[in-house]
């Protein structure tokens, strides 16, 4: 971080909320369990920087995460607002093409 | 094995939060053989309770679980004969008879406005009377969520079906996986490894892990547990990831990276604290050996066989998928791999061969992978 340089004003709030007291602050939040506003890094890198440490295939994983509700806002939440969502694809392996996007009123 | 030969140099340069954590289990070596019957239960969307004969690899009968899929955490009753499931949408608990898919209990946990999950964390005392989760409740406004304070609650098994809570005591946040102690005490993995005692609601530290005191050298521990399955030694553990740095400069480059655990003695309630092999894959679910303690099985997308004392890797054999947990046969000679997809993956705890597959009609996703002792 200490060689970018904010260029606009929600950068430099972003550069502002992570100072070292509050980098303190969010430790506690470090495990993520249930719904939470995080972006738990796991879908990108893994904690090797490399991508052998990911879930594989994604498919596995797929509602490992959503019944979970551990990364929201990459797949639906199953444990709360979308639980009907993998109805009828028991084996998201073979039947992710079922699998549709979360379309809210009906759009 | 050169372990690091085998996963790739995995350079650690960055890795300030190791968000991928794991969960433990555990093992005990007394109760583990010769059981009458042994079967691996599990649970599979859109919800069901799979009794497989450990022997056969067959799934002997499947049980209809009420409400919608969510999360299939289990815990088994001392004698084998119920399997308790968290369903609907992590909200429920359903006792079966797992020799006849009979429920024999129920609990809603929510009620109202006041929505209640547990995450993961389920429990029955070891004389098999009561049952314990940890309640997360949040009330449904109108216009906003009430976010409430967690809890345990306290139900008596022999309430049956539609069972309240008889007791409840305030318990931190971040608790998931929980386990019973033959001295009266439930251990609650959270932050830290905690106790409480579900007649008083006293708690006290078992195991510190976020708060752990061991100076500026080392980094705080990311300590999850996600699916302990420790029953069949009697045990509950705690993984985590910590680092030792060589200065307070805390250069990630040159850390020292460890796998470590709290493994609790379910019979005394103490915990054991160490580095037990280098942090150099990851692992979601660690079973003890229930013919040797020093030895420790742990699963993700490789199925890995661990010398603790020697802090050494002994084998790693690759994985078709991910798989979140695992678990062992009584005699110790095979492990089941389970979770995340719809087949568990069997093989030889010796030389981690894979000798078979179980195939599951639908996807296991956070479901545990627990194995039953009857004894007649």
């Amino acid at each position: 971080m200490k060689h970018l340089k904010s260029m606009n004003k929600k950068a430099r709030m972003i550069d502002a909320a992570v100072s070292p007291a509050e980098v303190e602050e969010v430790v506690a939040m470090q495990t993520v369990v249930g719904c939470t506003a995080t972006v738990d890094p796991g879908w990108e890198i893994d904690p090797f920087g490399g991508l052998g440490s990911l879930c594989q295939p994604m498919e596995a994983d797929l509602y490992g995460c959503a019944d979970a509700c551990w990364w929201p806002a990459q797949v639906p939440d199953t444990m709360s607002s979308y639980p009907d969502w993998g109805q009828g694809v028991d084996k998201a392996d073979q039947d992710w093409r079922k699998l549709d996007g979360i379309f809210e009123d009906n759009d | 094995m050169n372990v690091r030969r085998l996963i790739g140099t995995a350079g650690l340069a960055g890795a300030v939060s190791i968000a991928a954590l794991t969960s433990g289990c555990a093992t005990t070596p007394g109760a583990s053989v010769a059981a009458a019957e042994e079967y691996l239960l599990t649970v599979t969307r859109p919800g069901q309770l799979h009794v497989i004969d450990v022997d056969t690899r067959a799934i002997v009968r499947s049980c209809d679980i009420p409400g919608k899929f969510g999360s299939g955490a289990m815990t088994v009753a001392p004698d084998g004969r119920v399997a308790y499931v968290l369903s609907n949408m992590w909200e429920d608990v359903y006792g079966f008879d797992v020799r006849n898919c009979e429920i024999v209990f129920s609990a809603r946990q929510s009620a109202g406005d006041i929505k209640v999950k547990s995450f993961q964390s389920l429990a029955v005392s070891t004389d098999g009377k009561e049952l314990y989760t940890v309640q997360n409740p949040v009330r449904h406004l109108p216009d906003r969520l009430e976010v409430l304070e967690p809890r345990l609650a306290v139900f008596n098994i022999a309430d049956g079906l539609d069972a309240k809570a008889v007791r409840t005591f305030p318990v931190k946040r971040r608790i998931t996986k929980i386990a019973a102690t033959a001295t009266g005490e439930v251990i609650l993995g959270g932050a830290d490894v905690e106790a409480v005692d579900p007649r008083t609601g006293a708690t006290r530290v078992v195991t510190a892990l976020a708060n752990w005191e061991r100076g500026p050298l080392w980094l705080p521990p990311d300590a999850f547990a996600m699916h302990s399955q420790g029953e069949h030694v009697n045990e509950y553990i705690m993984p985590y990831v910590t680092a030792k740095f060589d200065s307070e400069e805390w250069n990630f480059d040159t850390a020292e990276w460890w796998w470590g655990m709290s493994r609790v003695d379910l019979a005394t309630g103490e915990a054991e604290q160490m580095e037990i092999f280098p942090f150099e894959f990851i692992v979601f679910n660690f079973i003890t050996d229930p013919q040797d303690p020093n030895i420790l099985y742990g699963s993700f997308n490789t199925l890995s066989k661990h010398d603790i004392a020697k802090k050494e890797t002994l084998a790693v054999q690759d994985l078709d998928h991910t798989y979140y947990n695992l678990n062992i046969s009584g005699d110790g000679r095979t492990i089941f791999v389970g979770g995340a997809s719809s087949d568990i993956s069997v093989h030889d705890a010796a030389t981690l061969a894979k000798i078979g597959s179980i195939e599951l009609p639908g996807d296991m996703s956070t479901s545990d992978l627990r194995i039953a002792r009857i004894r007649n």
